[in-house]
């Protein structure tokens, strides 16, 4: 790593967000470069859309730079990110539910012939479809805990902070959205599961 | 839910995840975003009523209309160019 790298890794967000707070728009750079991670897996797990993830990412940083000054440096930027995204992405989600999903199932409809098509299957390769679907079946409030436990690896009590709901809440919500993963999934247990679970990196 | 399929689902959801990943781009476009919107300026001159054009003298009273018309079609413009923009 450069000697400049390693001066950028040295510095702590607590100071990062002073220094946003005063401005430094290379302080947003640095916060996005360390961060973006947690915000883009989180938003693409809720709305199971990258284009809308990559947009809620902008969405969620240009919002920091915008608040920074409401933000406690004292504390971990961390949960500020988590709750964000995970507000913008029910947003999203929601209003795609309202307005825009009637519309796109008359454009699917119209371009019915497309989903046979190479290139449409190459895409969306059927296993991972599979995964996506069963979480997307699960309702917003569930989601958001299953995805914060499970991609995110939060603790029950850092999802009830970050939520802002009670602890049994959390449990509660893992367990169901837990359960009707188990029965989506448990169908590919058996046949193609081995496939999908090549190590994480 | 046993401690084995615990983690398979954990390993799951993080290899599917971990398909997506985010726009290149994404960091200079946050910069340029935000270079153009500082956090002291809102976005209520949106809002606000600002024809970009002097009213003639002997304007008529049907001069709103045109006015709000020309204020839609200009802001919409605006508004869309930038949304491209980004």
């Amino acid at each position: 790593m450069s000697q400049a790298g390693e001066v950028v890794e040295a510095i702590s967000d607590s100071q990062l967000i002073y220094n946003l707070q005063a401005g430094s728009l290379d302080a947003l750079g640095v916060l996005y470069d360390r961060h973006r991670g947690l915000v883009f897996r989180t938003a693409i797990a809720i709305t199971g859309d990258s284009e809308a993830a990559s947009d809620l990412l902008q969405d969620v940083f240009l919002r920091l730079h915008r608040f920074a000054g409401h933000i406690d440096p004292q504390r971990p930027v961390e949960p500020w990110l988590y709750r964000m995204t995970t507000n913008l992405s029910y947003t999203w989600v929601k209003r795609r539910q309202r307005w825009l999903r009637p519309l796109e199932d008359v454009a699917d409809w119209l371009a019915g012939a497309r989903k046979d098509t190479p290139a449409y299957q190459a895409e969306m390769d059927d296993s991972w479809r599979q995964v996506q679907q069963a979480v997307l079946a699960l309702p917003l409030s569930h989601r958001g805990v299953v995805v914060l436990y499970y991609v995110n690896d939060l603790s029950l009590q850092e999802i009830s902070e970050i939520l802002d709901i009670p602890v049994g809440t959390v449990k509660s919500r893992l367990h169901y959205g837990r359960q009707a993963l188990k029965q989506s999934l448990g169908l590919l247990a058996g046949e193609i599961m081995s496939e999908l679970q090549y190590e994480f990196t | 839910m046993d401690k084995k399929s615990e983690v398979l689902l954990r390993k799951l959801l993080k290899n599917w995840v971990s398909r997506h990943r985010p726009p290149d781009n994404g960091r200079a476009r946050l910069l340029w975003e935000a270079a153009h919107n500082s956090p002291s300026k809102n976005n209520t001159d949106l809002f606000l009523f600002r024809p970009q054009y002097r009213s003639h003298p002997s304007s008529s009273s049907s001069d709103w209309t045109l006015t709000l018309f020309t204020w839609i079609n200009e802001y919409s413009f605006q508004v869309g160019l930038k949304a491209r923009l980004i």
